[in-house]
């Protein structure tokens, strides 16, 4: 029946390719949407690597992208004094660049030069120039991303809060967002740039892995003021947030997929109505009510399925148009799952939309439809 | 049909149809408002042709209605080869008229969009046929109705005469027993109708179908076995042509 379908729904063919639009639009929104959470779980999953063993410390209740640097010098002593413990790393943060829509265009961190290796890796490679070194003053390394956007080059220099900063190395490109979308300065100079003797945040690396989850209860206890984030609970936490921006994109999506849905309803009960005698037609020749549930339904399905391929075509090119806006901190990606889903949805906004028309048509009686002018 | 009297009810030739007391009457919520037909008791014969008569208003379209089990009688019972439809189903209804009867109406009733091939396959695929089952059956059915070069043409393209052998190959697709024609040739100018007549004719003679048409043209009723004339609702006369009478 699906031939037949294929027919009927050609018959008028400017109905159908708006009600067509109007789902290809709605799971377009779907889609592109969602491929930013995606690009967001992606992007978070990649940093989250780095963390493996490290205990993050915050102010308590700053969740997991708490914006200031409210990290006491108090504070950093009382975690010197927790036992098991190989290396303590403040880090203070400047956000650069923030727009409204796709975050922070990059971020400014303050490190010591000798404990980069917390926050870029141990195996980090420099694509040109060198890393930070103890005793530099004035020097920033910067991420891949960066020198790219801005066409950077070693020797050029680089403004944080009105401070210049000479670029010293530019590291290889990583495919972390948090890495090549970053300048790494000295602590004490951001510290000096941003007039603040407190941190962001406090690496604590456990002499041993397994004493992790011990060591942060131990942080806990010690000081009200702080919260210790192991890397489980820091990825329990983005993948809560990340959900939270799937739902929400999927929410605004299916606002606009629904609408079409209404537009299908919308064709499908004209088609039935235009089509009343040639109902009765296939009723008189034998077709029970449900073959012309079935048939109906179908044409619709089918005006939805193709709205929901065009959408998943629309998503993909809106989320790579996007994916150059957002400039490398986050890099939407349409996942089979989001287009299935996608296609889905389309697939029940068509049976749901067609389902009353259908029914009206499957119930007509033949002997009235066959005598309608 | 549990009835223990399997012998067969007549001596003489078989009734493929027969109805029983129908009456039928429109009105709201079970009150007769406008009584259509009354206390109808036809036979028709296997492998007759059969005319029914009578002025517009007279019921005939409805006593065909009735008969082609598109339409339930308020009161009485109609049996169609046998099988005794009162109680059956809207889908077993639609399945008598799938595998017994095939419809051909005034106004043709193709379908606009599709081929006259596809308007014959749709019959077939109804019925459950394969695609390729389908489509050898309807290239067969048109060619004897002289389609042979139309296959492939949309109803808009073929003329009226055309359009109801199409049509006609559409009510065989199914090898039915009985064929219903609600003024058949009531659209087509004499000599295309008198085709359609001798097709009609040829279907019955030669192939044995049962075949009963609606008309309120002499020129087609003379050529019946039996016409059954309506007025008022009623069956006031049945004219027998000899023949199969």
């Amino acid at each position: 029946m699906w031939d037949l379908a294929l027919k009927n729904i050609l018959r008028n063919r400017t109905r159908t390719i708006l009600t067509v639009l109007g789902i290809l639009i709605g799971i377009g929104s779907i889609v592109a949407l969602g491929s930013i959470a995606e690009g967001i779980d992606a992007s978070v999953q990649s940093s989250l690597q780095l963390t493996a063993s490290k205990i993050t410390v915050q102010p308590a209740g700053s969740g997991l992208f708490s914006i200031g640097n409210d990290v006491t010098q108090e504070d950093l002593d009382l975690l010197q004094g927790i036992g098991g413990v190989q290396d303590i790393v403040p880090v203070v943060i400047d956000l650069g660049n923030i727009q409204s829509f796709s975050g922070p265009e990059y971020i400014v961190i303050g490190i010591e030069p000798d404990k980069t290796q917390y926050f870029v890796g141990e195996n980090v490679e420099m694509y040109q120039g060198r890393p930070l070194e103890e005793g530099d003053s004035g020097a920033a390394m910067i991420g891949s991303t960066i020198a790219e956007r801005y066409n950077i080059q070693v020797g050029d220099s680089w403004t944080v809060q009105d401070e210049d900063f000479e670029i010293v190395g530019i590291i290889e490109e990583t495919g972390i967002s948090d890495i090549d979308a970053s300048i790494l300065v000295t602590l004490e100079d951001l510290q000096a740039v941003l007039e603040t003797d407190s941190y962001y945040s406090v690496y604590v690396i456990p002499d041993d892995v397994k004493d992790t989850e011990k060591i942060a209860a131990e942080i806990e206890d010690a000081s009200e003021d702080l919260q210790a984030l192991t890397s489980q609970e820091i990825a329990r936490q983005a993948s809560e947030i990340v959900d939270q921006i799937r739902f929400f994109t999927f929410g605004i999506g299916a606002i606009a997929a629904f609408v079409g849905g209404l537009g299908v309803m919308n064709t499908m009960i004209m088609a039935v109505l235009e089509r009343r005698r040639e109902i009765g037609v296939m009723k008189a020749i034998g077709a029970t009510n449900r073959m012309v549930l079935t048939q109906i339904l179908t044409e619709s399905a089918l005006i939805s399925l193709i709205g929901g391929l065009g959408g998943i075509g629309l998503g993909m090119g809106a989320s790579f148009l996007l994916s150059a806006g957002f400039g490398g901190q986050i890099t939407p990606v349409v996942t089979p799952v989001l287009a299935l889903e996608g296609l889905s949805f389309a697939l029940f906004l068509g049976v749901i939309g067609g389902l009353y028309p259908a029914r009206k048509a499957s119930k007509l009686d033949p002997v009235e439809a066959l005598r309608y002018e | 049909m549990n009835k223990q009297t399997k012998k067969p009810e007549a001596k003489g030739p078989e009734n493929v149809i027969r109805t029983k007391g129908v009456m039928k009457c429109y009105g709201e919520e079970g009150k007769c408002v406008v009584t259509v037909l009354q206390d109808v008791n036809v036979g028709i014969e296997r492998g007759s042709f059969v005319s029914i008569m009578g002025p517009s208003g007279s019921g005939k379209t409805t006593l065909l209605d009735i008969i082609g089990c598109l339409l339930k009688p308020t009161q009485g019972e109609v049996f169609i080869d046998g099988v005794r439809t009162a109680d059956l189903s809207d889908d077993e209804l639609a399945e008598i008229r799938r595998e017994k009867i095939g419809f051909i109406f005034q106004q043709y009733n193709l379908i606009p969009s599709i081929s006259a091939m596809e308007n014959v396959e749709i019959s077939l695929r109804i019925a459950g046929k394969s695609n390729w089952e389908a489509r050898d059956k309807a290239k067969r059915l048109l060619e004897m109705v002289g389609l042979k070069d139309r296959l492939k043409n949309r109803p808009s393209e073929l003329s009226g005469g055309e359009q109801q052998r199409v049509a006609i190959a559409r009510a065989l697709a199914n090898d039915p027993k009985i064929i219903l024609g609600d003024e058949p040739t009531g659209n087509l100018d004499t000599k295309t109708g008198e085709l359609i007549l001798d097709i009609l004719k040829d279907l019955n003679e030669k192939e044995g179908y049962t075949i009963v048409v609606v008309t309120h043209d002499p020129r087609i009723a003379k050529h019946t076995h039996k016409i059954i004339n309506l007025l008022d609702g009623r069956v006031v006369r049945e004219d027998h042509n000899g023949k199969k009478a």
